[in-house]
């Protein structure tokens, strides 16, 4: 029984201990978390909050890009040149005056902050330009001057000839760094450039990057040519042009200069442009008194009729996706937007206003269309939502005609015709309806179609 | 035994796990915020009440801020006008208002202005009595919680009383030499803001001035970012600032580098006075540009 007994005595102690550790453990835990929830909460920080800001240009400093081995001495600044001045013309950027600089960096060592704030610079781009043979090199740097730090660096190769894209590119990155949209400088523009007394312009097809450079001309101007438009790989053109007898619609590409008829149809074809995917060719065919929508694919050429009314429809635009078309219609009365699915079907009027509307194109970026509206004499660009809603007009005047969008959807370009001796010219202007530019060409210019970003 | 001590054990653990789980389960309780009062304060109110009294004696310079209980001293002559004058009267009077108002808001405001400013908390109660032009409406608070004045063996209370504005005190201010964390009037625990209405919104002002939102933006995305900024006591900047929140959009790194890129131009903040450093060195910023944009 003892045996027993102390047995279990030892046992039970044994018990006892761990029972209590176990108690002081529980014990333990049971106070800890409760000295933690009981201690006093936080001091809450002072918040503060600013809902108003300042919508300035940025001021930044583009100093000219250091120039080895190139044939061109003066190529770095040129390259530099080009990024201030496609960053004015965006309407964000304040280049400052390289005159007011105070150190002049490498693009390899940091920057003296100190001095760039001293001229308010907010960000500083910093570059180098060097030449192998026919083969250049270009590397830069994007700096946040006030926060001392490296935003984006880049190393670009192209062969000599291409050194203005690297400029474009540059652009393209610090716009997209500093603002977060995409950038839209390394780009084309194809119009019609108008040349000769008003009675009997020469027009002919002309091809420019978007800063107004590199100018050539597709088409030699015995024929008159309308609507270009760029395909989506940016190399090839379709356009109107009234060869012998009824316009045609035409495709073109642009390195070879081969041109081919898209379609042999009885009657005129107007307004073609290409799908998204730049597989087929929509376009508006007018027999008799109407006009009709037509699409042909053009591998295996096959034509499909998109509408079938008594009225006029015509320019057409796909939706960036490809599955939605809107057009100009006036099945209503007046010529008004219509937005259709892309195989065809019912119709849907999304412009209300007074006035009429016409030239509607799709987005890029597929959240706005932007039209030409004319109302009591006035012509106008705007955009409104790709519902209706949400119209808002950009500029105003006489003659406004003809919009095309950048490819980051940000910025239209159209162009404008003040009637009497002069002739048409291209402007821009910010999606917003601020900061209108006027696009430099050789001569007067219409219909301008932009291209996407090149690749 | 055995089924003794199992019972057991398993009574003790389900009261463990039952006593952490449901204390586990309280939210940390966020201590509620007062409401920011605003007064319009016209330039006429403003040269009055700072116009102060020919009379006045020389006054000293004010104590700087107590960071510890330092020893008491013998509070200087009651009588002794003090130089922040001109900032106390300011934000006397604009606590006080033309009509009604709700008296919970107006001691925060005197407050802010006196809490580091020792004699002042006694001495305007009298100033009030003395100043001959005319004063506003009184001010009807109720009686807040007053943290009772630290010991100051060698002063008086008898003395000072006569002088004293037989109102209610309105003044929640310790005397001497500690910073007075009273709460506000009103909330038990309250965090008001103690800063200066003024540098509040002037330093918002700066902020504003400087801000340049990227273009892009509009209003109807969702694109405020939070930056939680420390400064040092000269209104400069003590490091980079944090962000706290960003939007999820592909416009989020262009609006946080914007409002950074605001923060770090225009310091150092000059409005933000040293005094209240303690009220401002930790600041959260919500920079949302979605008013701005209509359309």
């Amino acid at each position: 029984m003892n045996e027993t007994n102390s047995v279990d005595s030892r046992r039970f102690i044994t018990k006892r201990l761990s029972r209590r550790r176990a108690l002081m453990l529980g014990a333990g835990s049971l106070v800890g978390p409760m000295l933690g929830f009981s201690a006093s909460p936080s001091r809450a920080v002072v918040r503060l909050d600013v809902t108003q800001g300042n919508i300035q240009p940025m001021p930044i400093a583009v100093p000219d890009f250091a120039s080895v081995a190139t044939q061109d001495p003066a190529a770095g600044r040129n390259i530099s040149a080009i990024i201030s001045s496609n960053l004015q013309r965006s309407g964000f950027f304040a280049p400052i005056d390289p005159a007011a600089f105070l150190e002049k960096p490498t693009v390899d060592s940091t920057p003296r902050f100190a001095d760039w704030r001293t001229i308010n610079a907010q960000a500083l781009v910093l570059g180098r330009i060097t030449q192998t043979e026919a083969r250049v090199k270009a590397e830069f740097r994007l700096w946040d001057v006030f926060a001392g730090q490296q935003l984006h660096g880049q190393v670009y190769t192209t062969t000599a000839e291409n050194w203005r894209r690297i400029g474009h590119m540059i652009s393209d990155a610090v716009y997209e760094k500093l603002t977060g949209e995409k950038g839209y400088f390394d780009s084309r523009v194809v119009f019609v450039d108008e040349t000769g007394p008003k009675e009997r312009r020469i027009k002919r097809l002309a091809l420019m990057d978007q800063d107004g450079a590199n100018v050539r001309y597709l088409t030699r101007g015995e024929d008159l040519v309308l609507t270009p438009r760029f395909s989506s790989s940016a190399d090839t053109i379709t356009y109107m042009s009234y060869g012998q007898g009824d316009p045609k619609v035409y495709l073109m590409n642009i390195e070879t200069g081969q041109r081919e008829i898209v379609s042999n149809f009885p009657g005129m074809s107007f307004s073609p442009r290409f799908s998204p995917d730049s597989q087929r060719v929509i376009f508006s065919l007018q027999n008799g008194g109407n006009s009709n929508l037509f699409v042909m694919d053009l591998r295996s050429k096959a034509t499909t009729r998109l509408t079938d009314t008594q009225v006029i429809d015509t320019a057409p635009s796909y939706s960036p996706d490809g599955s939605y078309i809107c057009f100009e219609s006036d099945r209503g009365g007046k010529q008004q937007i219509y937005v259709m699915a892309a195989g065809g079907g019912q119709a849907q009027r999304i412009s209300f206003g007074d006035g009429v509307y016409s030239t509607p194109v799709w987005s890029p970026r597929g959240d706005y269309i932007a039209f030409t509206k004319q109302f009591e004499g006035k012509f106008a660009i705007g955009i409104m939502r790709a519902d209706g809603s949400g119209e808002r007009i950009l500029t105003e005047g006489y003659h406004n005609e003809g919009p095309t969008w950048a490819p980051n959807g940000r910025v239209i370009m159209f162009f404008r015709d003040l009637g009497g001796n002069g002739g048409p010219a291209l402007y821009t202007v910010d999606v917003t309806g601020r900061n209108e530019q006027p696009v430099r060409t050789p001569s007067y210019a219409s219909d301008p179609s932009w291209s996407p970003l090149l690749q | 035994m055995r089924t003794a001590y199992t019972i057991s054990g398993i009574g003790h653990g389900a009261v463990l796990l039952w006593s952490i789980w449901s204390l586990a389960a309280n939210p940390l309780p966020l201590p509620p915020h007062d409401a920011l009062p605003v007064d319009l304060v016209t330039s006429d109110e403003l040269s009055k009440v700072t116009k102060g009294i020919k009379t006045a004696p020389q006054s000293e310079t004010p104590k700087p801020l107590a960071e510890k209980v330092a020893e008491a001293k013998p509070v200087e002559d009651p009588n002794a006008k003090v130089v922040e004058k001109k900032e106390v009267k300011a934000a006397h009077e604009t606590a006080s208002p033309p009509e009604a108002k709700p008296p919970d808001s107006k001691p925060s405001d005197k407050k802010h202005a006196e809490t580091k400013i020792d004699p002042i908390a006694q001495e305007l109660a009298k100033e009030e009595a003395k100043k001959p032009e005319p004063k506003k409406a009184e001010l009807k608070p109720p009686a807040p919680p007053k943290k009772p004045a630290p010991p100051a063996p060698k002063f008086d209370p008898k003395q000072v009383e006569a002088l004293l504005d037989k109102r209610d005190a309105t003044r929640m201010a310790a005397a001497a030499e500690v910073q007075n964390n009273a709460p506000s009037l009103g909330l038990a625990s309250g965090e008001a803001t103690r800063l200066s209405q003024n540098e509040f919104d002037a330093f918002r002002k700066r902020l504003e001035e400087c801000w340049s939102p990227p273009p892009g933006v509009d209003s109807t995305t969702k694109l405020s970012v939070v930056l939680r900024v420390v400064f040092k006591s000269d209104g400069s900047v003590a490091r980079a600032p944090d962000l706290v929140q960003a939007p999820a959009s592909p416009l989020g790194p262009a609006m946080a580098e914007s409002a950074k890129r605001a923060i770090l131009r225009c310091q150092p903040f000059k409005m933000l006075k040293p005094e209240h450093y303690d009220q401002w060195k930790d600041i959260e910023i919500n920079f949302d540009p979605q008013y701005m944009l209509r359309g």
